[in-house]
């Protein structure tokens, strides 16, 4: 998972785009160039030729415009999950594949640990650690870390080949494909999560994801069992990689039951079908993480379901053809029907009696939106599983936006199986997009394939050299009889003959517009990707009075202050946003992390940060933590700050304690959330507070002290008092504070009263310099 | 039961000895026959042979940087019948494990090199190790000559307080004897100890001879005790000194030097990889940020490392510095005609015990470092030893430097100015990288205990690289692509598609 | 809050004084009698403070609200049919009263002063009082609040919150009843809709297998999911809001958040888009007479103009610095 939400997102900056436009401009032109070639019909040959160069022109803009982050900052890997995929592969690279397989990580999830090797989705590490290797026997020694980061670019590369051979598939025309790869090798949507350095599990699983439903309709078009079983290889990976593969495994029975109802069970359907079910699921169930699910949850049950469907359809169908016969087909349809209607109410049943395990939390939250907010609070803090609003859909996607309904328009033209594919596609995944920001990502493909067909179908249209001459349409217009009937399952649109376009101006206002459009969507691309997507959030940069960039780097100031200065098993307690970053930079065990597999755990924490120290400070005895990691924004008014996410907290420790942490406790009576003087003492005394706000004010002169995100003044009563923990490091910039756990006072002493007892003596030594004033009544 | 317990502890002890001693002794004898102790398997005590006097013998032992630098000039006559050419030097066995740099001149015609210095290897377990110095002509009896001793001990000092405030002063102890340990008999002598600082709270003081009541005489940042007379060998006088030293003890406890030269880029490329540490006065109580920050106001003398200035060879250029979790932003590089400094700050304040890792790397044009000799071969003359520019000294415990010659470059040889005593090992190895096929040719030189003194010490390598090499990488990458593209034509011929037959 | 108590349990004195007359026993058994016959029981100020009036050998939970229309409190209304349900099934479970617990609803309108005691700023605020007297006697006389800040709780949540200061004690379940009506209606309908698909059915087939019909219906779909529809559903956002200046703005500042309204602006906005580009693609290259064709394109290229520059000018509305613009809307 990602971090937690903060209630103000900061608002990017924006910057000139600089950079690998070039490149992508480039790659649309000649895009257009090829229309014009394909249309004067040169040899094949050469267009072949052509589309190889074009294609590695894409792949090159693709790639290129994903290296912002690392031209501008470093190699480095980004944000949260990628420390800990980046922990994995140097954990597989150093000790090999099986040793990786069964790894049990004690440096996790103190004292509980975490069977890692059973609990991920290996694809990623296995892949990156493939290349290395291989490049390593090349004797080409590259850094692993080199691998990481630049694998993400490279695979949108292979990712945007895919959408063009995806869109082959919808489409005769020729430039659909290639403007579908270009789109997928720049749109926001699909950079959100492939620029280089954000080493995650999205990196290859995009590209799987288009592969496996090209070789799917490959599959389905030939009714070929090769194909079917390629696509199950590619399932078996993308299983191996990411855990949204559900989304295959629901939606390929989907487009199989769509079929079925629109009464085009093929035997080309059946055969893609059940090999690609059969060997998929074998394939799906080796991976440890996944195991028996494939037959054990409901989300894998409609695979199932149709799986089962289509052998009765089979065997009905050759019944049917057997013995002809008008009313005994209807018997055979409703009998089919039936017996649907019958395994889907038993499958319901199973599910209610427990056979089946129900929908699992997040899956199931997509479906029951409010449900993750109420029941499981640890979801619901998760930033990127919040709802999507209308800005990020434009954001991510431009015009491609609103190009998507027309290309689904367009696809209902000629209803092909692989047309309804794209619509079911576009149908879900767009309601999935608009539920969970983070399945744009699904959309991202579906929406390239369709924008692509769409604008192909215009520019195809008004490129076209040679115009139709108007007198003998418009003789044969009254006449036209055909077309009546031609039309009656086609589209109104559809229904009367194609004929062209006249004038050559209107040629040359739609495409020249349309071209703008294009190159005006390159500069909106690479805008996003350089301002909002390009920012590793491990290092943030600011600019200077003088508009020079100036790196705050706090955070790895701080991660290497622990890694270096502290014994190598020290136990680190902070919220899990910061657990695979600590694992991974500061390489020191730690309580939670990303993983939130755990919520009591989590809670436990939650609990320590938010309760008064002498409560905090036995759990965190018990839990034999060292040092405590906060993250404070206050100085520089860095509002994804601990403070801000200090609510969730609160909340997932009241799920479980609800007597002994109240959430209410942390609002004013008028219900504010303040931090300043009005703070309730709830609030004030609470262990994260504390540590955020100790010796802060002393920065500033007397009254001065301010909160640059809660942009509030602080009271001026010389700030917190902590007992029983004492302040370890500060970063630069206060981003980062660690403090160190006191072990037992010696004198047996509570720590309360023995530092009150130090402060006593310290404020004597104070008043014996200062000289006679000492005649102070006790 | 406890008494067999510690007989057979004896007897293993003794048996160690003898084997080793025996390697040790044999090893000795192929040096030089004539100092011919019985070959016994259990040797007697080496007893130096007492054929010099120290006439007379002035030692400075300076604590001006974070390490002790102590050289002792003495004029030595020999008291034997006939010429003697080994005169002994001793060194207890803790020191010997913390000196470095040890180099023995004649004072009187500097331009002679340093004289051969070797370790006696005899004793094993004594407090005392010996360090035969060979004079480069046996001197006559009677006659007298002056040497020059210089030598360095490394993590030399106590912070004295241990832990200390963060804006508190630091001060430093050292122990050391005020009669300059010696094998032989000393007419006359004395010992000045120099300072950083005049601040020398306390310092042991010893009953003066002649016209001085005590010892030492204070002079500015100096302490001088003596002159003394006569002392017997192995005389000794223990003494310790507290002076004020505010300034880090930068201990770089392993450094790893890469030198790369490349023939096809023209290029040398510099690599360096220290594990660096402060060996002060650790913190009494823990960093305060609001502090550090608010003293950082009038930028006062501290004992915590803030920057270092690395002085690099003019026409060094795109340098980096990181660390093992990446780039390191605090870090400024001033390059122009007349200098190229890198100067680059810690991620964090290094206080004492605190540790900081890092690497630094730059890049130099070949020519500055490499030229063609006549017969073909190649001169590469580079710096053993370079990194930060201190005030305050930097020590080095362990330095490896890997010089990565072209692949198939051939008979390597190397000179040094590094003073052999301190080069543990040298050899030859492979290495590969980029595309090699056979690997690298890497000289790898070890040298121990080793001070930014050195700096500019000169490594120069000597080596031939064949026309054969040089052609060796083109040619095995073209011809390795041909044979991809070709096995891709052959492959794209086969036909996989099932066709059904006709 | 630390005041609270104090300003409570001097109300209270004044409750107490003639509120003693009546034992705790007493006030049990009429409070009883009264969620008997219709639970919880409506209190007013007077009812609440001898309801609650220590000592008391019984528990209360009185829930705090604002029913009427005016104080729109969305929250109180969604939550009281739960709270009736969940008193309702306690009480008929209990019939012997074991539990001694009694539930209570107090509306702002007949509790104005109780309100202001509490110092309450919002509703619906739930209170639990504990028994001060008898076995189950708590240490402290003053009220367990729970906040309604993760908004309604289904009956079944506030069971459980009970549950917890209830130990000891008989819980009964609650039991949603089973709405006969509503079973019945539902299968009317299924079984007419049923008849009438099988009536109508050469009616109805055209109708689904009609591909304008599936495609109107998708794209409408596709239309809303992307132009921010669920975001609506599951943040509940107001359709307008009144900005600061007294007026109606319709558009959310801010990246994060938007309005109802805004949403289906931004739809149809992208309708027309959607749609000028199919009729460039699908219409006009069918229409046989040049001149109407070469107009069609002029109209449906410069609409694409105008409504893409505005989608823009909203874009920047919504996130500052977005540097691309179109004219006419700069």
């Amino acid at each position: 998972m990602d971090q937690s939400v903060n209630d103000s997102e900061p608002l990017q900056q924006p910057a000139p785009p600089r950079g690998s436009t070039n490149h992508q401009i480039t790659a649309i032109m000649s895009a257009d160039s090829l229309e014009r070639l394909a249309v004067a019909g040169k040899g094949d040959s050469t267009r072949t030729l052509l589309r190889v160069i074009i294609l590695l022109l894409i792949a090159g803009a693709a790639i290129s415009s994903r290296l912002f982050s690392v031209i501008r900052f470093e190699s480095i890997i980004h944000e949260f999950d990628p420390w800990f995929n980046f922990r994995a592969t140097k954990y597989l690279v150093a000790n090999g594949f099986y040793k990786f397989w069964d790894w049990f990580d004690d440096r996790t999830w103190h004292p509980l640990g975490r069977v890692t090797g059973g609990t991920l989705y290996p694809g990623l590490m296995v892949t990156s650690g493939v290349i290395y290797h291989a490049l390593r026997a090349l004797s080409i020694p590259v850094d692993i870390r080199n691998v990481c980061v630049l694998l993400a670019p490279a695979f949108s590369g292979l990712t945007a080949y895919a959408a063009y051979l995806l869109t082959n598939e919808m489409t005769p025309s020729s430039s659909a494909g290639l403007l579908a790869a270009i789109f997928m090798g720049i749109a926001p949507g699909y950079i959100s999560r492939s620029v280089a350095g954000s080493y995650d599990n999205e990196a290859i699983a995009i590209f799987l994801l288009v592969f496996t439903f090209y070789l799917w309709i490959k599959a389905l078009k030939l009714g070929s069992m090769l194909w079917g079983a390629l696509c199950a290889l590619f399932y078996g990976y993308m299983v191996a990689s990411w855990g949204g593969y559900a989304f295959i495994t629901c939606l390929l029975p989907l487009h199989a039951f769509v079929l079925i109802c629109m009464g085009r069970y093929s035997t080309r359907l059946y055969v893609s079908y059940t090999s690609w079910y059969a060997l998929g699921t074998l394939a799906s169930m080796q991976i440890p993480f996944v195991g028996f699910l494939p037959v054990k949850t409901s989300e894998h049950m409609p695979a199932l379901g149709i799986f089962g469907f289509l052998q009765l359809l089979a065997f009905l169908d050759y019944v049917r053809s057997a013995i002809p016969s008008r009313q005994f087909q209807t018997f055979l349809w409703v009998f089919a029907g039936s017996v649907f209607g019958i395994g889907l109410t038993g499958l319901v049943i199973a599910t209610s009696a427990g056979y089946i395990a129900p929908w699992g939390g997040r899956f199931y939250s997509l479906w029951d939106t409010g449900y993750a907010k109420i029941h499981i609070p640890i979801i619901a803090s998760v930033s990127e599983h919040q709802p999507t609003a209308w800005p990020a859909f434009f954001f991510d996607l431009n015009m491609l936006i609103w190009l998507l309904p027309a290309g689904i328009y367009l696809c209902y033209q000629k209803l092909a199986d692989e047309h309804v594919f794209v619509i079911v596609y576009a149908l879900f995944g767009s309601y999935f997009a608009g539920v969970m920001v983070r399945l744009m990502l699904t959309l991202t493909p579906v929406v390239c394939v369709a924008a692509a067909i769409a604008l192909s179908t215009i520019l195809d249209t008004y490129l076209k050299a040679k115009s139709p001459i108007p007198e003998e349409h418009l003789v044969e217009e009254p006449t036209d009889g055909t077309s009546k009937k031609v039309s009656k399952p086609g589209l109104r649109a559809s229904s009367k003959p194609y004929i062209g376009i006249y004038a050559t101006f209107s040629k040359v206002t739609v495409a020249g517009a349309m071209t703008a459009y294009l190159l005006m969507f390159v500069a909106h691309c690479t805008w996003v990707t350089s301002n909002a997507y390009s920012s590793p959030s491990v290092v943030l940069a600011s600019r200077m009075p003088d508009g020079s960039q100036h790196i705050i780097d706090d955070y790895r100031e701080a991660y290497q202050w622990l890694r270096q200065n502290t014994k190598d098993d020290a136990k680190i307690m902070s919220w899990w946003d910061y657990g695979y970053q600590i694992g991974g930079m500061a390489d020191r065990p730690t309580l939670v992390d990303n993983n939130t597999w755990n919520n009591t755990h989590i809670a436990t924490v939650g609990k320590a940060m938010a309760s008064r120290e002498e409560v905090s400070y036995p759990i965190m005895r018990q839990h034999e933590v060292d040092y405590i990691l906060v993250v404070f924004g206050g100085l520089l008014g860095y509002s994804g700050d601990d403070i801000n996410k200090f609510l969730w907290m609160v909340r997932i420790a009241e799920g479980i304690w609800p007597d002994e942490v109240k959430e209410r406790e942390f609002f004013t009576p008028r219900g504010e959330y303040r931090v300043d003087a009005g703070a309730t003492d709830t609030m004030k005394n609470s262990l994260m507070y504390k540590m955020s706000y100790h010796n802060y004010n002393n920065l500033f002169p007397p009254g001065q002290a301010q909160d640059r995100v809660r942009g509030v003044r602080l009271p001026d009563d010389g700030g917190p008092v902590l007992n029983s923990i004492e302040e370890a490091f500060t970063s630069e910039n206060w981003i980062i504070r660690i403090y160190k756990v006191k072990d037992l006072d010696n004198l047996g002493r509570d720590h309360a009263s023995a530092s009150a007892f130090e402060r006593g003596q310290k404020k004597k030594k104070v008043i014996k310099k200062k000289g006679p004033r000492v005649l102070r009544v006790d | 039961m406890k008494t067999s317990a510690v007989f057979s502890a004896v007897l293993s002890l003794l048996s160690l000895a003898s084997t080793s001693s025996a390697h040790g002794h044999h090893h000795h004898h192929h040096k030089h026959s004539d100092s011919g102790t019985s070959s016994a398997s259990v040797p007697p005590a080496f007893t130096p042979p007492q054929v010099f006097k120290n006439v007379n013998l002035v030692h400075i032992v300076s604590l001006e940087k974070n390490y002790v630098k102590e050289s002792i000039n003495v004029v030595i006559e020999n008291i034997d019948k006939e010429a003697q050419s080994d005169y002994i030097l001793p060194f207890t066995n803790e020191q010997l494990s913390r000196l470095g740099g040890l180099e023995v001149r004649d004072r009187k015609n500097a331009e002679s090199g340093p004289f051969i210095v070797e370790p006696v290897k005899i004793e094993l377990f004594g407090p005392n190790q010996y360090v035969r110095v060979r004079l480069p002509t046996p001197l006559a009896a009677g006659a007298q000559q002056t040497l020059g001793i210089t030598y360095y001990l490394l993590s030399a000092y106590k912070p004295l307080p241990a832990t200390i405030k963060q804006e508190e002063q630091q001060f430093l102890s050292y122990s050391f004897s005020a009669y300059c340990p010696s094998v032989y008999t000393t007419s006359k002598q004395k010992t000045e100890v120099k300072f950083a600082s005049t601040n020398i709270p306390d310092y042991t003081k010893l009953p003066g001879s002649g016209d001085i009541k005590e010892f030492p005489q204070k002079q500015g940042s100096k302490l001088v005790y003596g002159p003394f007379d006569e002392k017997p060998a192995g005389a000794l006088e223990p003494v310790q000194v507290r002076f004020e030293f505010n300034k880090p003890l930068i201990h770089v406890s392993h450094l790893e030097r890469d030198i790369e030269i490349s023939h096809w880029g023209g290029n040398v490329a510099f690599e360096e990889r220290y594990d660096l540490e402060h060996r002060g006065a650790n913190l009494s109580s823990l960093f305060n940020r609001v502090k550090w920050q608010q003293s950082q106001y009038y930028n006062p003398v501290t004992h915590a490392l803030k920057e270092m200035k690395f002085p690099l060879r003019v026409g060094s250029a795109d340098p980096y510095y990181t660390d093992v979790i990446g780039n390191v932003s605090t870090s400024r590089f001033r390059s122009n005609k007349r200098e190229a400094l890198l100067e680059i700050k810690p991620r964090y304040p290094l206080f004492g015990g605190w540790k900081y890792p890092f690497t630094i790397g730059w890049n130099s044009d070949a020519k500055n470092f490499l030229r063609k000799t006549a017969t073909g071969g190649f001169v590469l003359n580079v710096p053993f030893l370079e990194g930060p520019k201190q005030a305050e000294g930097v020590e080095y415990e362990q330095v490896v430097v890997r010089l990565i010659l072209p692949e198939g470059a051939e008979n390597v040889k190397w000179t040094t100015g590094i003073p052999k005593s301190s080069i543990s090992e040298a050899g030859v190895q492979i290495h590969k990288t980029f595309l090699d096929t056979i690997g690298r040719t890497a000289l790898v030189i070890k040298g121990r205990n080793l001070v930014d003194d050195f700096r500019d010490r000169d490594l120069t390598v000597t080596y031939d690289y064949p026309l054969s090499a040089v052609l060796r990488k083109p040619i095995v990458v073209f011809s390795s692509a041909m044979t991809v593209f070709v096995s891709l034509w052959l492959l794209s011929l086969i036909n996989l598609k099932f066709t059904p037959k006709k | 809050m630390r005041w609270l108590p104090a300003l409570l349990s001097a109300s209270l004195f004044a409750a107490g004084s003639f509120a003693a007359k009546k034992s705790s026993e007493e006030r049990f058994a009429e409070f009883h009698a009264k969620q008997t016959s219709h639970a919880p029981v409506k209190l007013t100020d007077v009812s609440f403070k001898s309801l609650t009036t220590a000592p008391r050998d019984y528990s209360v939970a009185v829930i705090l609200t604002a029913l009427d229309a005016r104080y729109g409190c969305q929250l109180c209304r969604e939550f009281q049919p739960e709270w009736e349900l969940l008193s309702k099934s306690w009480v008929k479970g209990d019939k012997s009263a074991e539990s001694r617990l009694v539930f209570g609803s107090l509306d702002f309108g007949d509790g104005r002063e109780t309100f202001m005691g509490f110092g309450l700023q919002t509703a619906p605020v739930l209170f639990f009082f504990p028994p001060t007297a008898g076995p189950h006697a708590a240490a402290s006389p003053e009220p367990i609040r729970y906040d309604f800040t993760n908004g309604p709780v289904p009956a079944e949540m506030m069971h459980s919150w009970l549950v917890r200061h209830l130990d000891g004690r008989p819980h009964p379940p609650v039991k949603r009843p089973v709405d006969y009506l509503k079973w019945a209606v539902s299968f009317t309908m299924i079984t007419g809709s049923l008849t009438g698909v099988y009536v109508l059915w050469p009616y109805v087939v055209p109708v689904i297998q009609n591909r304008n019909v599936w495609a109107a219906f998708t794209l409408i779909a596709i239309l809303l999911f992307t132009s921010g529809h669920m975001f609506n559903q599951i943040r509940k956002v107001p359709y307008v809001a009144n900005n600061p200046r007294g007026g109606v703005s319709y558009f959310a500042a801010g990246f994060q958040n938007q309005y109802g309204m805004e949403t289906q602006v931004v739809a149809a906005l992208y309708g027309i888009l959607s749609f000028a580009a199919i009729s460039l693609a699908v219409k006009v290259p069918r229409i046989a007479d040049p001149r109407s064709q070469v107009i069609t394109v002029w109209a449906w290229s410069g609409i694409i103009l105008v409504v893409y520059s505005f989608l823009l000018s909203v874009f920047r509305v919504k996130n500052a610095g977005y540097p691309f613009y179109l004219p006419p809307f700069m």
